[in-house]
């Protein structure tokens, strides 16, 4: 038994290791004085102070924040709305074929996806005149779209397990169906919402090959950016980044950690 | 029929000008082809509980639905308190329900969930403060108003949800299995506390259950329904003394039924033949059927004596081997093999701590029935 356990340890060990040791030397090295990344010349800040002078990345930091709060906003709208058809309509003839179709961009590769996004993009453009040119609109419309499916796989998993009886009640009780969806429905979810909305952002955040097809001159994101830099050579100043965006994820994912573990103890005795 | 129940209630329901609170005509509900309520009419008088009682899938709770606008009937017409509610939506229903998941808002406290239909109401806030506090003592629940429902246990939240279903004074309040998820010693008290509560508010209640003995205890009148249709309305008494089927008479409680024809059809009684029973069966009142017609009688396991010795006393009698004892402390349930093949269940109270005469397995014995302890079934 001790054996056994022993070698477990070790395992899951090696796992994490194996998991967070480049995360580990990338923020180790974020604090390097030298200007070669592999080599180690004592400890600094500057790359840090370096990073806030520099205004591409500040820029397109800012607008990768502005694109993945608008997309994520926008996913968590259409990603309801479209749980609700699927989980609350009563069956209706497409419904398989739209339940499959609003997950497929979950394994659509991200090229095609980006890839006729651009197509369309630029057929509306000659047709319609709309929208004009690629930049941050185009890319918060095709941000919105693949994060939908997101947000809708994670509100439907939250709607099929809601008891509906809690609606039928708010109704019983003399609420009318608006007043139902926003004072019991929506609270209720609100959890799903929160969680799904802030994965779209993450993901928003993240992207780069989707954005790289959709993006025009003027609108470049911040994977954009570090990926052309990184392109040149890795310079300290990355790592500094990389070091922030891994804090502020961090803290994200802590507090929805508490969330849970909170909302699951509300949950259990359901 | 007659009931020789010594209850002193008024029985509104054999009054003949007594105007039923809620009316049920010719109620049918279709789900595509599936008929799931089949021509139900019912009259449930003021101040009833008027039970629903039924096997899962008999309808019943697409009945109690539909009472609540939840569902609407494919053609018929409810009418509760002299107004005819088609075209009514449950927020506009002067009913309420309490549901059988208990449906709780998790995320209001109590206080907020008894509230939150007085809100609705529009009354002033001052108001809706002394109608809380009133129906959470009323309920025995002071001193949890500001609890969270996941904070409460099984039977608390029972109560709260019965507070808030009852905290509009609803005209008619429905209750879906409202004690179906509390265990069986909480179940009984409950009951008790249900009934006195509903008493002292004078409101009519709606029960929907497919447990018997939560029907019997609690229910003015039963309904039993079976696959969408009522099958039969009355007392509880009625329903277990006087079951009109076979379904009936199986579904509620336990009963051996014999299988017979007729064989001699007298002005005051009847004689059945029962090769089933291993015996004819005689039954003192006359029986509207005619010679040879295919009967059965139904008789419960309590009415019958077993006894190795002689029950010459009894006006029916047979005799069988004893197969099986179940021992339940207040009462023992004998299985006995007739000579045909046919299992009777008979039960006998045990007055004694320990009796020596009681038959044990294998036994030959006999058991024997008074004539008026059948009741015969012919549908």
């Amino acid at each position: 038994m001790g054996q056994q356990s022993r070698f477990l340890k070790i395992v899951a060990l090696l796992g994490f290791v194996f998991l967070y040791a480049p995360i580990v030397s990338l923020v180790i090295f974020s604090f390097n004085e030298s200007k070669l990344v592999t080599v180690w010349g004592g400890f600094s800040t500057k790359w840090y102070a370096e990073l806030f002078r520099d205004p591409q990345i500040l820029e397109a930091a800012w607008v990768s924040i502005k694109i993945a709060l608008i997309s994520a906003t926008l996913a968590i709208v259409i990603g309801t709305v479209g749980s609700f058809v699927l989980i609350r309509f009563k069956k209706f003839r497409t419904k398989g074929l739209l339940s499959m179709m609003i997950t497929a961009p979950l394994v659509m590769p991200e090229v095609i996806i980006g890839l006729s996004l651009l197509l369309l993009f630029v057929a509306m453009q000659g047709l319609i005149g709309w929208p004009g040119g690629r930049g941050m609109l185009t890319i918060i419309i095709a941000h919105s779209t693949f994060g939908a499916a997101y947000a809708a796989v994670v509100i439907q998993s939250r709607l099929v397990d809601m008891d509906l009886s809690i609606e039928e009640a708010a109704q019983d009780l003399g609420a009318r169906p608006v007043r139902v969806f926003f004072g019991v429905t929506l609270p209720v979810m609100a959890p799903a919402l929160l969680s799904g909305w802030l994965l779209v952002f993450t993901l928003s955040l993240d992207d780069l090959v989707i954005a790289s097809f959709v993006s025009g001159p003027g609108a470049s994101t911040l994977p954009m950016v570090v990926f052309s830099k990184v392109r040149l050579g890795v310079s300290p100043d990355v790592n500094a980044l990389a070091t922030i965006i891994i804090g502020i994820v961090s803290l994200g994912i802590i507090a929805a950690a508490l969330e849970i573990s909170r909302s699951k103890k509300h949950g259990a005795e359901r | 029929m007659t009931t020789s129940q010594t209850s002193t209630t008024a029985k509104p329901w054999d009054a003949p000008d007594a105007v039923p609170f809620m009316q049920i005509k010719n109620i049918t509900k279709k789900f595509g082809s599936v008929v799931a309520v089949e021509n139900v009419s019912l009259d449930v008088y003021k101040g009833e509980i008027f039970c629903l009682l039924g096997g899962s899938g008999c309808g019943k709770s697409t009945l109690l639905r539909m009472l609540s606008g939840f569902e609407v009937p494919t053609s018929g017409q409810i009418i509760i308190d002299g107004e005819d509610q088609a075209g009514v939506a449950p927020y506009d229903r002067q009913t309420n329900m309490m549901f059988q998941s208990y449906a709780l808002f998790p995320h209001m406290t109590v206080e907020k969930n008894i509230a939150y239909g007085l809100k609705r109401d529009g009354l002033p806030k001052k108001e809706i403060a002394t109608r809380v506090t009133d129906i959470l003592s009323l309920v025995q629940m002071d001193g949890f108003a500001t609890r969270k429902p996941h904070q409460l246990s099984g039977g608390q939240r029972q109560r709260v949800a019965l507070a808030r279903s009852l905290v509009k004074k609803p005209k008619l309040l429905m209750l879906d299995e409202p004690l179906g998820a509390l265990d069986k010693k909480l179940r009984e008290e409950t009951q008790f506390e249900l009934i006195k509560i509903q008493e002292s508010l004078g409101v009519t209640f709606v029960v929907v259950t497919h447990d018997q003995e939560e029907a019997m205890t609690l229910s003015s009148r039963i309904g039993v329904m079976n696959k969408g249709e009522i099958v039969q309305v009355g007392t509880p008494h009625e329903i277990y003394e006087f079951p009109r089927n076979r379904f009936v008479a199986d579904f509620i409680g336990s009963v051996n039924l014999f299988e017979g024809r007729i064989k001699e059809d007298g002005e005051n009684h009847v004689v059945i033949a029962s090769p089933e029973a291993g015996t004819d069966i005689y039954v003192p009142y006359a029986v509207s059927g005619v010679e040879g017609q295919q009967i059965a009688i139904a008789v419960r396991p309590e009415k019958m004596e077993i006894s190795k010795a002689d029950l010459g006393d009894m006006r029916n009698r047979t005799t069988g081997t004893v197969d099986e004892i179940a021992y339940m402390g207040n009462v023992s349930v004998y299985h006995v093999l007739l000579d045909s093949g046919k299992r009777v269940r008979v039960s006998q109270s045990n007055r004694t701590r320990s009796n020596e005469d009681a038959p044990t397995y294998g036994d030959r014995v006999n058991l024997g029935w008074a004539g008026r302890a059948g009741v015969v079934v012919t549908a």
